[in-house]
């Protein structure tokens, strides 16, 4: 290579870095810090939001998010290409700080479990004096919905039904127990009612329900991993295909208030007796990651947007207003409401429930 | 390197061009972005267009089948997307959902039942929402519903077709388990498939052709619906919602190449924007994937009731594995292959890794399937200016080691390539073989192989082969011959010969003829 050469790739190498450099330090124009992170599926809709991406850029930070299902977080990605890991549930996030050893957390907003059916099959079930209709909203007796589930009934087998003569058997839909969250909580709910309305307290105790736990997941077949399809499968496949789905209470006003054509007349929102309540949990791996936690917790625009996404935190003024004004009948205060076993209980239950999977 | 830059103007141009390239990625000329898909999403290359032009991103597809799919991906086929109707199998495969770095729905079609409007209405069908996969293979047990259905193992609707019957057909109402699978049932059920295919869109075509000899077809939703659409059939299809229910392929558009997500999430916010949704469906006649998209008018709006799929890969390979060997109609398959001089060499060798990897000695997951199956009955023909030899086994072990297996093993080895080529006067013998076999043992399915690698040199002409194709009885006439090209072979005799008795020509010139070979399983 001759000298002219060298000194031309010189000056443009020069140049490159120079460019690169503007690009990165301006970050295309505003001076912010970028975070990339793992988040549940189930709120992808909530960092997409403009608004979202704006609050948090006035704040200086540009958030991009990556969907998985919130137990697979701590297992199937290389978190050290990441700013933060925001998992739905208190599970996956210790499964996180254990793989990670990060202690510090956020927990901005909470939801609880809810179930999302139809109309006719929620009357189906008053009519067997299982569910009750509290007027826009239902609660569902899990002890009997679970004795239900327990003896394979089929949904023509219910007397009096002939809204859906069907015979698939009567069985709550769900994820992927070994990798989303809602299925774990669904776990901890059952596993609750099995065991005579007590938190399971060990494996030991787990024994004499495990196959039954098992049953509740390994009867639906190949179920996805991540809690944004089964509600989505809901809301374009129908009744025949989602007779009566576990979601996030979050999941139905979200999309109620996002796109209310979506939500059919005849799609009804039920909260299981006792529920449970999924915690969103942000574990920061970076400064970024630390920021972003902060200003979901205290950012009052972003506290208000959360809301809007279906999201329960301490301001319940909010909350009541905006369901309200989106006409979303739903109780404001949950009054029965039972805590997950604790860490090592609920992974040894999932754990046994995974070796069923294998031949 | 060669490029030179001669002021300090090119300088900025160029550097003009990198900021503008850095910060606009529809400008950059690499925006392609290439699909690895299942071949019925063909109806999607009108719309390819208007993709690029909304998202600029041009989508360059490459057709493939469903196992010769995923063992593909699997093997590190390099491709940015994958869509296929669905990625079920691929997702329980070792090492398979790794590959898969996000996914979403872009459209749905249940796999479902179309009856000739004379036996729906014959059977009480119409407009019946009680009947049911059970109904169904009574009728075909009775021999008075003759369908074509795609090979599970080769097609992604006779897949979703089989995993549903199964679950339909079990006592269980969740979920299949090994050991809960109604035999007898799906037995019954495969009795009446009297037309096979290796591809969805074959099928249809075939279907078409051969719709006097044929009540149904199980294909996808939108396949039947576009067949009624068209014109080409004598008697609307009934489309049959069976009550136990149905399965649903939602067509998941999936990132394998992560570096373009970026591309990703512009292709899939844009594919499922409800206005292009609403053109998806009135394009293809799939549903839509997301919600409140009206449903276009001539698709029907019955409950879709969804079956359980199965939850590992044990239960559904077992599936699979019966269907071969135990329930659909066994087949007899004739090889007619060409040994005449020009075959020495590769020619020969790669024809005898064929054969012989058809008898277990392919371990691969398409291998698996595309072996030698119990209870079938194989014919090996091989001719240069005659016949040169037969070779004729019937599989009852399907062991690779097995005795019947070693022989054909042995027989293939002991080839040798000599002399002229005689197509049709051999084709003609085979022809002879198959219909005296047909007549003694009607319930079996009947194909045969056509392998040359030259121009016919002796015996019968083309004419005399089309004298006496059609002078055969209308169940001699369906036996179809499928056409291997090969070496210098007469691509236009091999494709007449194909389109003549309802077969297809494969393309054996840039492919292995174990790849081949294999493909041809799935119309056997």
């Amino acid at each position: 290579m001759d000298r002219t050469r060298i000194l031309f790739f010189g000056i443009i190498f020069t140049a490159l870095v120079i460019v690169t450099a503007v690009v990165l330090v301006t970050g295309g124009g505003g001076g912010r810090e970028t975070a990339v992170g793992l988040i549940g599926s189930e709120k992808a809709p909530f960092f997409e939001d403009e608004r979202v991406q704006e609050a948090l850029q006035r704040n200086g930070l540009e958030v991009q998010v990556q969907k998985a299902g919130s137990r697979e977080i701590a297992t199937s990605f290389n978190l050290a290409e990441y700013d933060f890991a925001f998992p739905a549930g208190i599970p996956a996030a210790r499964k996180i700080q254990q793989e990670t050893g990060v202690s510090q957390t956020y927990t901005p907003f909470f939801t609880p479990m809810a179930i999302a059916s139809w109309k006719p099959l929620a009357d189906l079930l008053v009519a067997q004096g299982i569910a009750t209709d509290m007027g826009g909203y239902y609660l569902l007796d899990m002890d009997q919905f679970l004795q239900l589930m327990a003896a394979e009934t089929r949904w023509q087998d219910l007397p009096g039904n002939s809204v859906f003569p069907v015979s698939r058997s009567i069985l709550l839909t769900t994820t992927d127990a070994r990798t989303s969250n809602s299925a774990a909580m669904y776990l901890a709910l059952a596993s609750y009612v099995a065991n005579e309305d007590n938190i399971v307290e060990s494996l030991a105790e787990a024994q004499p329900i495990m196959p039954l736990m098992a049953d509740l997941f390994l009867r639906q077949g190949l179920r996805p991993n991540s809690s944004q399809e089964p509600f989505e499968d809901y809301l374009i496949k129908g009744m025949g295909h989602s007779p009566i789905v576990l979601i996030y209470e979050s999941q139905f006003i979200a999309q109620a208030a996002q796109n209310r054509a979506a939500i059919l007349p005849e799609m009804v929102l039920m909260y299981p007796v006792p529920t449970i309540f999924t915690e969103h949990v942000l574990i920061p791996f970076s400064e970024s990651g630390q920021k972003l936690g902060e200003l979901l917790q205290t950012d009052p625009e972003l506290r208000r947007l959360a809301i809007e996404y279906g999201l329960r935190n301490d301001d319940l003024t909010y909350f009541r207003e905006f369901t309200g004004q989106q006409n979303i009948a739903l109780p404001d205060s949950i009054v029965s409401v039972i805590e997950p076993p604790d860490y090592e209980v609920l992974e040894g239950m999932i754990q046994a429930i995974e070796q069923q999977y294998e031949p | 390197m060669t490029i030179r830059l001669r002021s300090w103007s090119s300088l900025l141009i160029l550097l003009t061009a990198v900021l503008l390239l850095s910060n606009c990625s529809l400008a950059n000329p690499a925006n392609t972005m290439t699909v690895l898909a299942g071949s019925e999403l063909r109806d999607i290359e009108p719309l390819l267009d208007e993709i690029e032009k909304e998202t600029g991103i041009r989508l360059q597809l490459e057709y493939i089948g469903t196992l010769d799919g995923a063992e593909a991906l699997l093997a590190g086929a390099d491709f940015d997307l994958a869509w296929f109707s669905h990625a079920r199998y691929l997702n329980l495969l070792e090492g398979g959902r790794g590959l898969i770095d996000t996914q979403e729905k872009t459209m749905l079609s249940p796999v479902v039942l179309g009856v000739k409007e004379s036996k729906a209405h014959q059977f009480g069908w119409l407009d019946n929402p009680d009947v049911s996969w059970a109904d169904i293979a009574a009728k075909a047990s009775s021999g008075e519903l003759r369908y074509a259905m795609t090979n599970p193992t080769a097609s992604n609707s006779g897949f979703t077709a089989l995993v549903g019957v199964a679950a339909a057909l079990s006592d269980s109402n969740d979920a299949l388990e090994a050991g809960k699978v109604n035999e007898e049932g799906l037995k019954e059920f495969f009795s009446g498939q009297a037309l096979t295919a290796g591809s969805s869109g074959w099928l249809a075509e075939s279907f078409v052709s051969s719709q006097a000899d044929l009540d149904g077809m199980i294909n996808y939703e939108s396949v039947l619906l576009a067949l009624n659409d068209s014109g080409q059939l004598d008697e609307e299809l009934v489309l049959i919602y069976p009550q136990e229910g149905i399965i649903t392929a939602d067509y998941p558009l999936m990132l394998l190449n992560s570096d373009k997500r970026e591309q990703y999430d512009e292709l899939i916010t844009f594919l499922r924007t409800p206005e292009f949704q609403k053109t998806l469906m009135t394009t293809t006649l799939r549903r839509p994937a997301v919600p409140g998209v009206a449903l276009d008018s001539r698709i029907p709006d019955p409950l879709l009731v969804e079956l359980p799929f199965p939850n590992t890969l044990e239960v559904i390979d077992a599936l699979l594995f019966a269907y071969l060997d135990e329930q659909r109609i066994p087949a007899h398959a004739f090889f007619v292959l060409d040994v005449s001089g020009s075959m020495e060499g590769d020619g020969l060798r790669g024809l005898k890794d064929a054969m012989i990897g058809l008898t277990g000695v392919d371990q691969s997951l398409t291998g698996q399937f595309a072996r030698f199956r119990g209870r079938e009955k194989i014919t090996i023909l091989t001719f240069n200016e005659t016949v040169q030899s037969i070779h004729q086994a019937e599989i009852t072990d399907t062991d690779a080691n097995s005795t019947t297996m070693a022989q054909i093993r042995d027989f293939v080895n002991g080839l040798e390539a000599d002399g002229g080529t005689a197509i049709y006067s051999s084709l003609t013998e085979a022809y002879g073989m198959a219909l005296a076999a047909q007549q003694t043992d009607p319930n079996r399915y009947y194909s045969i192989v056509l392998m040359s690698d030259g121009e016919n040199t002796d015996g019968l002409n083309e004419g005399d082969f089309r004298h006496f194709y059609e002078g055969l009885a209308p169940e001699a006439q369906n036996i179809r011959t499928f056409t291997v090209l090969f070496g210098d072979a007469d691509e236009a005799s091999m494709a007449e010969i194909a389109e003549l008795t309802g077969g297809r020509l494969f393309d054996s010139t840039t492919e292995s003829l174990s790849l081949i070979f294999k493909q041809i399983r799935g119309y056997q």
